[in-house]
């Protein structure tokens, strides 16, 4: 028998799996990123369809049940995700910063050209 | 002094900015204002002045300033340059001192100590957090200082056109020294007087600023 909660993570996780394959963005852009989306949706489709399986990954690796390993992984995914924004985001300051000197630069240049 | 240029970021100084100016040029020919996207009339109050002024479109912070003067300086027909605080709190003759320092003793940078020198003002907890600084910087640029925090520094050419200057915030102290190691730049300290006003004071950096700037530099130490 189908529950509702499974047909709702499916769509989700095949929603996903296709917005990322079809987007041309700049984030979606790296290969890697593409392939982890993908990934990560059949890990969810299944997840939900078949818990026994995470149960029985999670009794491997020594957790007591799947819903357990399925929040430590998610806990550590979000930790890489947050640190991987704050680079991003240290980045694109990097970028508009030396932009914005070459700017000032040039302006600066122009001001003293004017000058004598 | 001849050929040397006096670089000064400027970040909302409108009030002292023009007398820092008009002191400073009775001495040398060439100074280099950045005005840091100041929201107040800093950038009106160095414009009535002879010094050069570069005006970063947003505020990028002091380490971004600073390279912005060294960057436009480095067209001036100069061969010393010296990093100066804009809220008067550094002292002339100290300036003078090292740059005659960097010419006798041919070191590649001089580098203003208060604790070889001595304070006007200084309040205990600044002491202790500038102590913690020192041993905080000495511990993750690998060479030793009395003073790691001091923005009066006195360089030669080859610096200047070598140094890289990437940390936007106050963590650029810091990165300088790892500078200094990493390209074997040679360099010493010399004693300067530090001035606090409660102008100065009122301007200085939090203790929260800290915490930001030490996560910062342990990151970097990580990703490198």
């Amino acid at each position: 028998m189908i529950l509702i909660i499974q047909i709702l993570v499916v769509v989700i996780a095949v929603a996903v799996a296709l917005i990322s394959l079809v987007q041309r963005g700049t984030y979606f852009g790296k290969a890697w990123k593409k392939i982890f989306l993908v990934a990560l949706s059949v890990l969810m489709i299944v997840a939900v369809l078949f818990p026994n399986v995470t149960n029985g990954i999670a009794n491997m690796v020594g957790v007591g049940r799947g819903a357990d390993l399925l929040l430590y992984v998610t806990v550590l995914a979000f930790i890489v995700y947050a640190l991987n924004n704050y680079l991003n985001q240290q980045e694109q300051r990097d970028r508009l910063f030396r932009l914005a000197r070459r700017v000032a630069l040039m302006e600066a240049k122009e001001k003293n050209k004017a000058k004598k | 002094m001849d050929k040397v240029a006096i670089i000064i970021p400027v970040y909302n100084e409108s009030e002292v900015i023009h007398s820092v100016i008009e002191s400073v040029s009775k001495t040398f020919n060439y100074i280099v204002c950045v005005d840091d996207g100041s929201g107040d009339a800093s950038s009106e109050e160095i414009e009535k002045t002879d010094a050069y002024l570069i005006k970063h479109p947003i505020n990028m912070g002091q380490g971004a300033a600073l390279q912005t003067g060294i960057e436009f300086a480095r067209t001036l027909p100069v061969d010393y340059f010296v990093t100066f605080d804009a809220d008067g709190q550094h002292r002339l003759q100290d300036a003078v001192n090292m740059v005659k320092i960097l010419k006798s003793q041919k070191k590649d940078i001089v580098l203003g100590s208060r604790f070889l020198g001595s304070t006007i003002g200084m309040k205990k907890s600044k002491k202790l957090m500038l102590k913690l600084a020192i041993i905080f910087s000495n511990s993750t640029s690998g060479i030793k200082l009395t003073d790691t925090h001091n923005g009066l520094r006195a360089f030669n050419r080859m610096v200047a056109e070598t140094i890289q200057i990437t940390v936007p915030d106050m963590a650029h102290a810091s990165e300088i020294l790892e500078i200094i190691k990493k390209n074997n730049y040679t360099y010493t300290e010399v004693p300067v007087t530090i001035e606090y006003t409660d102008y100065s004071r009122a301007k200085g950096q939090g203790l929260v600023n800290a915490v930001n700037i030490g996560f910062d530099t342990i990151l970097r130490k990580i990703l490198k």
